[in-house]
């Protein structure tokens, strides 16, 4: 079975406490075993007293390991645990019959006793496709939720990866079959049937071992997949900080979502769909037989060569810390030499690991699913919530200057700068530096410190009580709303039409782009003027009423949000939106403008201008937006009072010509 | 391809036939054994082992589990000497009840196919001859 065994020299040997036996095994030969253990366990936990009956299998293990000791040999190699395994059987041999081997073993049970290994599953896997192709059953022993997919691959002799990508892809239309088929079809404990399968790779993973899964069936290395997988990432990153990012980023919901996320659900969807190798046969299935044998040598000489190392820093160390009793045999010729052991405390029992280690496939499969699902959910929150954090720094980081002033509008600086800069700090630089150490520890094989986990943890938690803090500080500032009306005095118009036009706003300023996200009722980002020294806003309001006398009225009402009322009045004193007259020109200012240590308050003024009876007026296409806004609840209020008093009654709009729209209050 | 699989089915059904033939009589050979005298599995793999008869350890410790579990079979430990120690198992008084039960039928059958088969290969000897 030993592929090139002149070039192995050495072989670990590790002692192990083996149902209360002390054995000397080779470590490829303890893998061996506990993978073989494992399949029992999960194979038996389906059975009543399934615990038992590998518990005395083990048992006869010990004891055959005993026997063979006995016998001068100084471990327990490969051979033997596979010689072992053969006579007691591994679990696809049990469902075929009791006695399968019986014919070949009468034939030839002294003659050959190696060629088991290699010969006896492959004569099983035709026997069983013969014998199982016929009827459709979900395969109860590989599934992910009702095991249909892996039923219907075992038909079509196909991976079940597969059919559950087609299954995964077609959702729409197959999910009704595959509940049909969940309800019509009987479960049935089925072997695998094809001898090539994609698996995720316990031994090669970063994440879930998707990568080192695809590696692994396609024969390539597993930076390959991995690289593939990061690349749109990465173009991506860079194309954020390379083009101006601040209006992508809140324009287009999410900075190219389409690769990068569909890249995630990808991962995603292939984890949960594809097993994870568990036992040898999955992994000789995964990697192919030769591939697996030498992976798990090479695993071997890297141990060899750490215990090296670790040997010559050893004699400082105490020596009772090492539970592995390692010692070089030379295994070509040394087998029947004499080889110093010395006795150390034995590995703790077999039994610990194994339950550790099996455990998940003893769970009930409606559990499996919903972990399974809890799994996919976190996963797919955390990676989007990573990413938009991700691209929410970079953002900050190159718009900075630009947003500084935008700041300036909800947070007074001193103390609230600072929370906000604390805040920004522990929310953003936690997750990612915490990340990041976890991919270095990770790539590392560092061991894993739940200390560090904790103090990020409660580092981002305390960003997020101060970045509440803040947030309840600012909400504090729209607490109270205000509002203040004053008239503005009208000559008497000649003509029988008034027209309105805007007057447009003279100066230089400089604009925010940004849209603002959906929740809160702030249109448009205000305007800057270029010395920094007011900002302009564009929520104007327009009403046309109907005048209750024979004269045109004007009045301004402004209003505005304040933590109080008395600082609220005194911000709309400092308002400016100076109306003028013209003759029957009535020109009302683009922007609102009010001083810049005022900040966001939510200002807004309502233009109502009152047209008497028999007098139209003719309004600006510019002024469309204004005509269209809704006034702020405080103003509507106080209009409804005021029209209550004077049947104030809306005015239909009936539009005339590109330029201008009429209004007329004599159709009412 | 067609030809493979038609293999494959005819393999199979001797297989299956062969196996089918085989399980029925597993129980009463571990029966039969452990009812002469007191046996850990073992002893019960070497006698079959020594009769011929050949089968894979792993279906026999879940078939005694099943047995114990029907109250056919009981066990008591014993220490071993060259490992952990062993179950060694016996008949229950129910035990007992099933085994002559299996016995009659047993002796019935091997009767039965006995006669048939011999006189079905005399003929054909005779015919042959």
């Amino acid at each position: 079975m030993k592929i090139n065994q002149n070039r192995i020299h050495m072989k670990k040997v590790i002692n192990i406490n083996f149902q209360g036996q002390v054995i000397a095994i080779e470590e490829t030969a303890y893998e061996i075993l506990k993978q073989y253990i494992g399949s029992l366990k999960a194979y038996f936990s389906r059975e009543e007293g399934g615990d038992e009956i590998v518990n005395d299998i083990e048992c006869r293990i010990a004891e055959l390991f005993g026997n063979r000791l006995k016998h001068g040999i100084n471990c327990i190699t490969d051979e033997d645990v596979k010689s072992i395994i053969d006579s007691i059987g591994r679990p696809q041999d049990f469902d075929s019959d009791y006695e399968e081997t019986v014919q070949a073993g009468q034939e030839s049970s002294s003659s050959q006793p190696g060629t088991g290994s290699s010969g006896a599953p492959k004569s099983d896997e035709a026997w069983l496709a013969g014998s199982e192709r016929q009827s459709l059953h979900r395969n109860a022993n590989d599934r992910i939720i009702g095991g249909v997919c892996s039923g219907l691959a075992h038909y079509f002799k196909t991976d079940p990866v597969w059919i559950r990508l087609l299954f995964v892809l077609f959702f729409g239309f197959l999910f009704w079959i595959y509940i049909v088929l969940w309800i019509i079809l009987k479960p049935k404990m089925l072997e695998s049937n094809v001898s090539k399968r994609l698996y995720r790779n316990p031994n090669d993973r970063f994440i879930g071992g998707v990568c080192g899964g695809i590696a692994a069936y396609f024969r390539i290395d597993s930076w390959i997949p991995r690289l593939l997988f990061l690349v749109p990432l990465l173009l991506n990153m860079i194309g954020m900080i390379s083009i101006f990012p601040l209006n992508r980023i809140f324009d287009k919901v999410g900075f190219n979502w389409n690769i990068n996320s569909s890249l995630v659900v990808v991962y995603v969807v292939l984890w949960a769909i594809i097993p994870v190798a568990k036992t040898v046969k999955q992994k000789l299935e995964m990697m192919g037989e030769e591939d697996y044998i030498r992976s798990i040598r090479e695993k071997v000489t890297d141990n060899v060569a750490s215990s090296k190392n670790r040997t010559a820093n050893e004699e400082s160390l105490s020596q009772s810390k090492e539970k592995e009793n390692v010692y070089h045999a030379e295994v070509p010729g040394g087998r029947g030499s004499t080889t110093g052991m010395e006795e150390m405390p034995p590995e703790p029992p077999l039994s610990e690991h194994r339950t550790a280690a099996v455990s998940p496939p003893e769970r009930s499969g409606c559990l499996n699913t919903l972990v399974i699902f809890l799994k996919i959910i976190f996963f797919s929150v955390i990676g989007i919530f990573l990413l938009v954090l991700v691209g929410l720094l970079v953002a900050l980081l190159v718009t900075g200057t630009h947003l500084s002033p935008l700041k300036s509008l909800f947070i007074d600086p001193g103390y609230e700068t600072s929370l906000l800069f604390t805040a920004l700090g522990l929310l953003f630089l936690v997750p990612i530096i915490g990340v990041v150490t976890w991919i270095i520890r990770r790539a590392m094989k560092a061991k894993s410190r739940p200390a560090i986990g904790i103090v990020a943890s409660v580092l981002w938690i305390v960003g997020l009580v101060i970045s509440g803090v803040l947030g309840a500080r600012i909400a504090d500032k729209f607490s109270v709303e205000s509002s203040s009306e004053r008239a503005v005095v009208v000559m008497p118009v000649n003509s029988t039409k008034m027209y309105v036009e805007m007057l447009p706003y003279g100066e230089d300023y400089a604009e925010f782009k940004s849209g603002y996200g959906p929740g809160t009722n702030i249109d448009e980002l205000p305007y800057l003027t270029i010395n920094e020294d007011s900002l302009l806003f564009d929520k104007i309001n327009l009403l046309i009423g109907k005048s209750n006398d024979s004269l045109f009225h004007v009045r301004v009402i402004s209003a505005i949000h304040g933590t109080d009322l008395r600082s609220a009045k005194a911000d709309i004193t400092q308002f400016s939106y100076e109306i003028v007259q013209k003759d029957s020109l009535l020109l009302l200012p683009e922007f609102l403008s009010v001083p810049v240590q005022q900040g966001f308050r939510n200002q807004s003024i309502t233009v109502e201008i009152s047209v008497p009876a028999g007098k139209t007026i003719e309004m600006s296409e510019a002024l469309r937006d204004y005509k269209d806004n809704r006034p702020p609840a405080v103003v509507r209020k106080r209009i409804k009072n005021y029209s209550r008093n004077t049947n104030y009654l809306p005015v239909d709009i009936s539009e005339e010509g590109e330029v201008f729209m009429t209004f007329s209050t004599d159709s009412i | 391809m067609i030809i493979f699989v038609l293999l494959n089915d005819t393999e199979m059904n001797i297989e299956n036939t062969q196996s089918q033939m085989r399980k029925g009589v597993l129980e009463y050979c571990i029966l039969s054994i452990i009812k002469r005298s007191e046996a850990y599995p073992g002893d019960i793999i070497d006698e079959m082992k020594d009769a011929g008869l050949q089968l894979l350890e792993g279906t026999l410790y879940p078939l005694l589990n099943r047995l114990k579990n029907a109250g056919i079979l009981s066990y008591r430990w014993v220490e071993s000497t060259s490992g952990p120690p062993r179950k060694y198992f016996h008949l229950t008084k129910k035990g007992d009840e099933f085994y002559i039960l299996l016995q009659a039928t047993w002796n019935e059958l091997a009767m039965g196919v006995e006669t048939l088969t011999r006189s079905r290969g005399e003929s054909h000897e005779n015919q042959s001859e």
